[in-house]
């Protein structure tokens, strides 16, 4: 079964999701949609579609694809996505997967409805790393639920591509969501902690504008962000989104009863923190050798991924494509479990309302 | 002033990129032509401490009026080509992206052009491009590079995104000349440099890994003063009978890649590796058929067009600038050098 996909949002994210598809295979490009024609057109005569639309309903009139891929910034999420869902497609939204969870929820609820699948743009859950960790974690490594966790997501304010243009215009779509900088890119860091959380989650969170943002003019933008949660379980968990931490921290630690792990996604490695007490004073010479055998190892299976050819820069993202597109040929599971959509989405919500950025 | 300039000096000109390296010799240039009524486009987030240097040099320069705004924004073009009859458009996309590229050079150049023909006899539109449009992938080494000569047919392999949005930047130019009379002036400068720019042209070399890699040998180099190219495009914005031409922007006096990198250490030492075009050549093959072989794993950043484009080396010619724009080279090699050499003491 070949998918006949489509891509809503023509824009820098649009030429990733046309490179997973080639190396996926199964699946034919039938439309390209941007509200700005030339948009679409740009990215057709890259790569070789020629159906460009600028309006959705036409799309989903003429091309009738099986999936579409939505890459729109998020205030277009919601009602595109439903749209597409109304017209009997399975649905892929980008990161994050709406401006709030109610309306997630709502999405949701009517994927669930026309037996239609969903799914969000949380590609950082499948990176090979992630996926090495899920499979300790089903193997009980942790020796039971974690105890604590922890995420850190880093961005660098030098990448003037990205944070120029949005501290240029107050008319910019990042300012204009509720969470502002924040919720175009935290999600990811977000979601790393609800695959682990149960539903209930009580949330603390601090923002501030970091100095270096101030001397950039950021106006009302900040940068900072610290969140404290814990769940109806007693698992505790902390998110730290940080534009000044250097090197950038991009990882997710887990805490179990037993042992631990450190996911670190800028170096795609993964440290598992065994339990072995040493005596004496082999406590200062084994644990850090041991430290150091891990290391190794996580550079050793980088390297032979890189020679077999998966040591991708955007592997998560063909990752979890692959398996939603396998999903809907198959009626499966969907890649990422539509609870912790919804807690993402809340938990984001809750911070949001907290930390008070203006709204706009 | 050229003879029979299509604009007087109370003309309204608008100059987008206005505070950037080439924008601001450019309303330099202007205003020592005594021209009083200029409009100069800024990015909200820019920092005018140069342009408000070069302003406050003229007395003209406290009459011209600075606009904030977004080209992606049709509003603020439509508020920048107001009441204008010459636009000097530099603004570009330096993203990495090529959707980013194509919206910051093409759909903002869309955005300018359309607001300009709202107005009743728009008179000028000079569209700043650059040598990244060229392909050198069929000539020759140290074949003659003109207007002429074939232009790049496949950006995405060249895995160029700022050429590629050069190019259908002129696409959209050349169009809206072709369907609705647009009189425009194409100008491609080569490598520019001066004072304000520290880095390198790639055309020199990269420093990718660290560490300074010379590809460019013993090429001469399509070298331009920003001065002299600034130049050059307030010639392409006054000179009549240029309509829908297309000028490459070098300077009479070049260097090599070699020479000018040997001047340019002179300043402020660093270490370098040379690598012989041959050698570039056969290792841009590898890198590209492992790149494709390996689905992308790592991205075609070398391949042969770009290696050629970058590094194959070219003789450059500037005859039509100086025929038909009456183009001179205002500061010379010697003082354009040391004016450069100046910003790394």
């Amino acid at each position: 079964m070949t998918l006949r996909l489509a891509i809503i949002g023509c824009g820098k994210i649009a030429d990733q999701h046309l490179l997973a598809f080639r190396r996926i295979g199964g699946c034919e490009v039938v439309a390209l949609c941007d509200r700005e024609l030339l948009m679409a057109g740009q990215l057709g005569e890259r790569f070789g579609i020629t159906a460009c639309f600028s309006d959705a309903a036409e799309m989903l009139r003429t091309a009738k694809p099986d999936v579409v891929h939505i890459t729109t910034p998020p205030q277009g999420h919601f009602s595109l996505a439903k749209q597409c869902l109304e017209a009997g497609s399975h649905v892929y939204l980008e990161k994050p997967f709406t401006v709030t969870a109610p309306e997630a929820e709502e999405l949701i609820a009517l994927a669930k409805n026309k037996n239609l699948k969903i799914t969000a743009g949380h590609n950082y859950q499948f990176t090979l790393e992630m996926l090495e960790m899920r499979r300790l974690v089903a193997q009980d490594f942790l020796g039971g639920k974690p105890v604590h966790l922890e995420s850190h997501w880093p961005y660098d304010l030098s990448d003037a591509s990205y944070v120029g243009p949005i501290l240029g215009s107050q008319t910019h779509w990042v300012r204009q969501l509720p969470g502002q900088l924040f919720h175009n890119l935290i999600s990811h860091g977000i979601a790393k902690l609800a695959e682990f959380l149960g539903d209930e989650v009580k949330v603390t969170a601090h923002a501030h504008q970091s100095a270096r943002l101030k001397s950039l003019n950021g106006q009302e933008v900040q940068d900072e962000l610290r969140v404290f949660l814990r769940d109806e379980n007693g698992t505790t968990a902390f998110f730290c989104f940080s534009t000044q931490i250097k090197p950038g921290l991009n990882y997710l630690r887990l805490c179990g009863p037993k042992n631990s792990l450190l996911v670190d996604n800028s170096s795609g490695s993964l440290i598992r923190h065994v339990n072995k007490p040493s005596k004496s004073y082999l406590a200062f010479f084994l644990p850090p050798l041991r430290n150091a055998r891990q290391h190794l190892r996580s550079a050793r299976v980088n390297f032979f991924n890189f020679l077999n050819g998966s040591l991708h820069q955007d592997s998560g993202m063909k990752e979890l494509i692959e398996r939603f597109h396998q999903s809907i040929k198959t009626n499966g599971a969907p890649p990422i479990p539509y609870r912790e959509i919804i807690l993402t989405a809340r938990i984001m919500d809750e911070i949001f309302a907290q930390i008070k950025t203006p709204a706009k | 002033m050229p003879a029979n300039s299509i604009g007087s000096p109370t003309d309204r000109i608008l100059v987008t990129g206005s505070n950037g390296f080439i924008g601001t010799r450019v309303v330099e240039n202007l205003l020592a032509r005594n021209f009083t009524n200029l409009r100069l486009f800024v990015r909200p987030s820019s920092k005018l401490e140069k342009l408000n240097a070069v302003l406050g040099q003229y007395p003209a320069g406290k009459n011209c009026e600075i606009v904030a705004g977004d080209l992606l924004s049709r509003e603020d073009c439509q508020a920048a080509a107001h009441d204008v009859s010459i636009i000097i458009h530099l603004a570009a996309g330096f993203e990495k992206s090529f959707a980013g590229a194509f919206m910051n050079s093409a759909l903002a150049t869309r955005n300018l052009i359309a607001a300009f023909l709202e107005l009743d006899q728009p008179r000028r539109f000079v569209n700043v491009s650059s040598f990244a449009v060229y392909s050198n992938l069929k000539m020759e080494r140290h074949a003659l590079l003109d207007e002429t000569c074939p232009l790049e047919d496949a950006p995405q392999e060249r895995h160029d995104a700022y050429g590629f949005g050069k190019l259908q930047q002129e696409k959209i130019v050349r169009d809206f000349g072709k369907k609705q009379n647009l009189p425009f002036v194409i100008l491609r400068p080569g490598a520019v440099y001066g004072p304000g720019k520290p880095d390198l042209s790639g055309r020199v070399g990269i420093n990718t890994f660290g560490f300074f890699i010379h590809l460019g040998g013993s090429n001469e180099l399509p070298l331009t003063f920003v001065d002299n190219c600034a130049e050059a495009i307030v010639l392409a914005a006054l000179t009549p009978g240029v309509d829908g031409e297309t000028f490459n922007v070098v300077d009479d006096e070049t260097m090599t890649s070699r020479d000018f990198l040997a001047a340019r250490k002179s300043a402020k030492p660093f270490f370098s590796v040379w690598i012989p075009y041959p050698l570039a050549y056969l290792g841009s093959v590898l890198w590209e058929n492992y790149s494709k072989k390996s689905g992308g794993q790592l991205p075609p950043v070398f391949n042969r067009r770009r290696c050629a484009a970058e590094w194959q080396g070219n003789r450059y010619t500037n005859k039509k600038l100086h025929d038909r724009l009456g183009w001179k080279q205002k500061v010379t090699l010697a003082n354009a050098l040391k004016s450069f050499l100046a910003q790394y003491q």
